[in-house]
């Protein structure tokens, strides 16, 4: 159903083409919908994104200390993201809205990779692939998403150049169990803060711009 | 050096003996966060060593090389660490350790890896009011308001917050629990009027955990509480009532056609033209006269029910026979005990089975002889006759079998054979194969191999005739009673209390009509007298070797090559009282009936009693 919709506004602004400056009033209308389907878009993915932590940190993860080696240890780090209320209230809503923008394409990848490598391990259990598969999928949806909101709050941004590489890919493959077990869980771990930090701003954001601070 | 040394360890000793030591290693137990903007990490001492303890916390954030101390210890209580807004950095790791330190020494704790954003919890939602709300043409409810915890931060979005209901009468046990989403008031409207409910929220972040339940509020539904649903129910209360009224009407009128349509009757046994009267009064003949028995030897074909040698028990001492049927002496049913030398070729019959299943004739043997010796089966538990009626019980009936003198008359009992017939038959009573079921099947099988040597050494006999013979029978029966009290008869033998003087003997079966009506040869005496009814038996006589056992249960019968053509049908009795060896593959081959086409008469040459004409009648 969410792609239908997806389809339908996406249709619609291929045709129509609006150019959606703030304040018109036909506009704040489809805003309030994009930022209720985006919110609930990246609410689902954060779900995923925790239970398959957590079920791996049981899974495979127990007695092996991974969680003090994963210190530090995010991409996605270098991205200069708000970490805690005050600094995420004094942040202008276009750079947050960028912000997510590179987090998302940060993680595009990652992803995609993630998905190719679960789905290689044998003793992977099935839940957790299709898990993967439905991040990878959500995940593009709510960049289009964003994009749209991109596009009608702040039209005539151009497109991020700051891109954050992901280069543990050959740690995914590694042939030491313990290794190829860690960089899982690194990836899992960074994926389930990543993608609270973009539900929160999200939300935040649907506050501040739909509601004016006043959920 | 040495002499400091010397010191430290002593007083080290001192300590020791003092009870002294460093102090246990704390716990960790918790870090909770409210609001998302402050955390509070509680811990458990260990032991303190018998020293005054004390504990410190020291943390350090990912991404930074510093150790902080903890800010304060105050605020969350004793042994426990509050981290204000200023200290709080959220989806950053902490590493958190307690350190406890006394006089003796110190001791760390494990150290522990949170990240704020998984560890929030709030309060309990706040102000929580109960209204009852009635407005005009709509249904009334009741409102249920509250807000969130103070701290939290809802309105910038910061904190998204979810709200759980939950409300009871106050007398009920089980609480009815709504999921409020993220609303903070709740609509109830199916309520009980005139009851008092009680009303409780909780809340949790959109992702985190729920708080605690929050202080209890009530409310009295008022009793004029209306609910437009009661005209429905009167509605239907009416109908119900009408329809309940045309029911008993109906029963009151039509009750006995109703019913016997809906309960039929079950019709009772009846033999036609049996007359228990005249059973009473003890008149045979016009008994089976009435029972409408034509000639004898009946010639009608109840061929399938065919028990081959029939036990006829002649004993005074039982006292089953009154004085006048002497020409048929032991023609009592014989109890199936076991003499502690005879082998277990008692052929029994089992009359019940026989007639009542497959014969539809009133000619066949009136049940009544049998029916009740089965049921008082369980009352005798000393006899070990599990599948064979009572013989005592008969004698209770105070009604032996009465056989016609007439030869015309058919008889249901086992006439006396004559002495070539004497002959312990191999076929072996129904109790017997009854006990057998529980014993493995190839103590069957051997004492029935046994038993087919027997009948071939026993026609040979026949057939050289004489009744010299009867010696040398006597003689195999001997030889048979050695070989054949192997295991399976002990347990037998012990519940034979009741052992006659005499052995039974056995009678040729000439032949069983459809009605079971066995038709026999008189019972010729061990002293050689013959009764004056004997008739030869010759090319009369019908026997069957058994070739094996069937699935434990079934005795496959061949008709003999050499002796006359005889059909026997293995029929254990119908019912099996419970005996003390009761099991179910007894039960099962006691409720074996004999099947109906495969027992033929004298001309039959049926092998083996078809399993399927038995089973209907398994349990």
């Amino acid at each position: 159903m969410l792609l239908v919709v997806w389809n339908l506004l996406f249709c619609q602004n291929v045709h129509s083409l609006p150019i959606c400056p703030s304040g018109a009033a036909n506009c704040q209308v489809s805003l309030r919908d994009l930022f209720d389907r985006v919110v609930m878009l990246s609410h689902y993915i954060h779900s995923l994104s925790s239970e398959m932590f957590i079920d791996f940190d049981k899974r495979y993860a127990q007695g092996r200390g991974f969680i003090a080696k994963a210190i530090n240890s995010c991409h996605t780090s270098s991205l200069a993201t708000p970490e805690d209320k005050e600094q995420a209230q004094q942040i202008p809503p276009e750079i947050l809205l960028k912000l997510i923008l590179s987090m998302l394409y940060a993680w595009n990848d990652p992803l995609y990779q993630l998905v190719t490598e679960v789905g290689g391990m044998q003793e992977a259990p099935d839940a957790m692939l299709s898990r993967a598969k439905e991040i990878e999928i959500q995940n593009r949806r709510l960049l289009e998403g964003i994009e749209k909101i991109v596009g009608q709050v702040h039209p005539g941004v151009k497109e991020n150049d700051v891109f954050s590489v992901w280069s543990q890919l050959p740690s995914l493959q590694a042939a030491d169990e313990d290794s190829r077990l860690f960089a899982f869980y690194n990836l899992l771990h960074c994926l389930r803060r990543d993608s609270h930090k973009v539900d929160n701003y999200l939300k935040l954001l649907k506050c501040r711009i739909i509601y004016d601070n006043n959920c | 050096v040495v002499s400091t040394t010397a010191l430290v360890l002593l007083f080290l000793n001192i300590s020791l003996l003092n009870g002294q030591s460093p102090p246990g290693k704390p716990e960790i137990v918790k870090c909770r966060s409210p609001d998302k903007e402050t955390f509070t990490c509680w811990w458990k001492p260990g032991t303190d060593g018998g020293l005054p303890t004390n504990y410190s916390l020291t943390y350090q954030r990912e991404g930074e090389k510093t150790r902080y101390e903890c800010p304060d210890y105050i605020t969350s209580g004793p042994n426990s660490c509050f981290f204000s807004q200023k200290h709080t950095t959220i989806w950053k790791i902490y590493i958190i350790t307690v350190n406890a330190t006394n006089r003796m020494g110190s001791s760390a704790s494990d150290p522990l890896y949170i990240d704020v954003i998984y560890i929030v919890e709030p309060e309990p939602p706040q102000n929580l009011t109960l209204e009852v709300k009635q407005p005009k043409d709509k249904k009334p409810y009741l409102l249920i308001k509250w807000f969130p915890p103070t701290v939290i931060d809802v309105r910038t979005g910061w904190f998204t917050m979810e709200y759980e209901v939950r409300l009871k009468p106050t007398e009920a046990d089980e609480w009815e629990v709504h999921f409020a989403g993220q609303q903070t008031h709740f609509k109830v409207f199916s309520l009980y009027p005139g009851h008092r409910y009680l009303v409780q929220t909780r809340c949790k972040p959109d992702h985190g955990y729920w708080s605690k339940w929050g202080l209890e509020s009530s409310i009295e539904i008022p009793s004029d509480f209306p609910t437009k649903d009661t005209t429905v129910w009167i509605f239907v209360a009416v109908l119900s009532a009408v329809i309940c009224l045309v029911m008993v009407l109906a029963v009151a009128l039509k009750g006995y056609s109703m019913m016997t349509c809906i309960f039929p009757p079950v019709p009772g046994p009846k033999i036609k033209g049996f007359d228990a009267h005249l059973l009473e009064k003890g008149k045979s003949e016009e008994l089976l006269s009435a029972l409408g028995c034509q000639d004898f030897p009946p010639t009608s074909d109840c061929e399938d029910l065919l028990v081959d040698f029939l036990e006829v028990y002649d004993n005074e001492d039982e006292q089953l026979m009154p004085p006048h049927s002497k020409d048929y002496p032991g023609q009592g049913v014989k109890p199936t005990h076991l003499d502690p030398d005879s082998d277990s070729g008692h052929g029994s019959y089992d009359s019940h089975s026989l007639l009542s299943e497959k014969c539809e004739d009133p000619h066949a043997y009136p049940s009544t002889f049998h029916i009740p010796e089965v049921n008082e089966k369980p009352e005798n538990p000393e006899e070990n006759i599990p599948c064979i009626p009572d013989p005592q019980s008969i004698s209770k009936e105070g009604n032996g079998p009465y056989f016609p003198t007439d030869e015309s008359k058919s008889s249901t009992w086992p006439l006396p054979q004559p002495g070539q017939h004497i002959f312990r038959s191999p076929y072996h009573s129904i109790a017997d194969v009854c006990k057998l079921a529980g014993d493995p099947a190839g103590a069957l099988a051997s004492l029935l191999d046994k038993a087919e040597k027997d009948i071939l050494k026993s026609s040979k006999t026949f057939e050289t005739g004489g009744e010299g013979k009867v010696d040398e029978q006597k003689e195999m029966e001997d030889a048979h009673s050695e070989t054949k009290q192997d295991a399976s008869w002990p347990l037998l033998r012990e519940k034979a209390p009741l052992i006659h003087g005499k052995p039974p003997d056995y009678v040729a079966v000439h032949k069983v009509n459809q009605d079971g009506v066995l038709s026999l040869y008189p019972k010729q005496n061990e002293n050689g007298h013959q009764p004056e009814k004997s008739r030869a038996p010759e090319g009369n006589k019908e026997y069957a070797k058994v070739s094996g056992v069937m699935e434990s249960n079934i005795l496959v019968l061949v008709p003999h090559a050499q002796a006359t053509n005889m059909a026997l049908c293995e029929e254990p009795a119908k019912k099996a009282p419970p005996s003390l060896e009761q099991n179910q593959s007894e039960k099962d081959r006691a409720s074996l009936t004999a099947a109906s086409s495969n027992c033929r008469g004298p001309l039959g040459v049926l092998d083996y009693l078809d399993p399927t004409g038995f089973v209907h009648s398994f349990h």
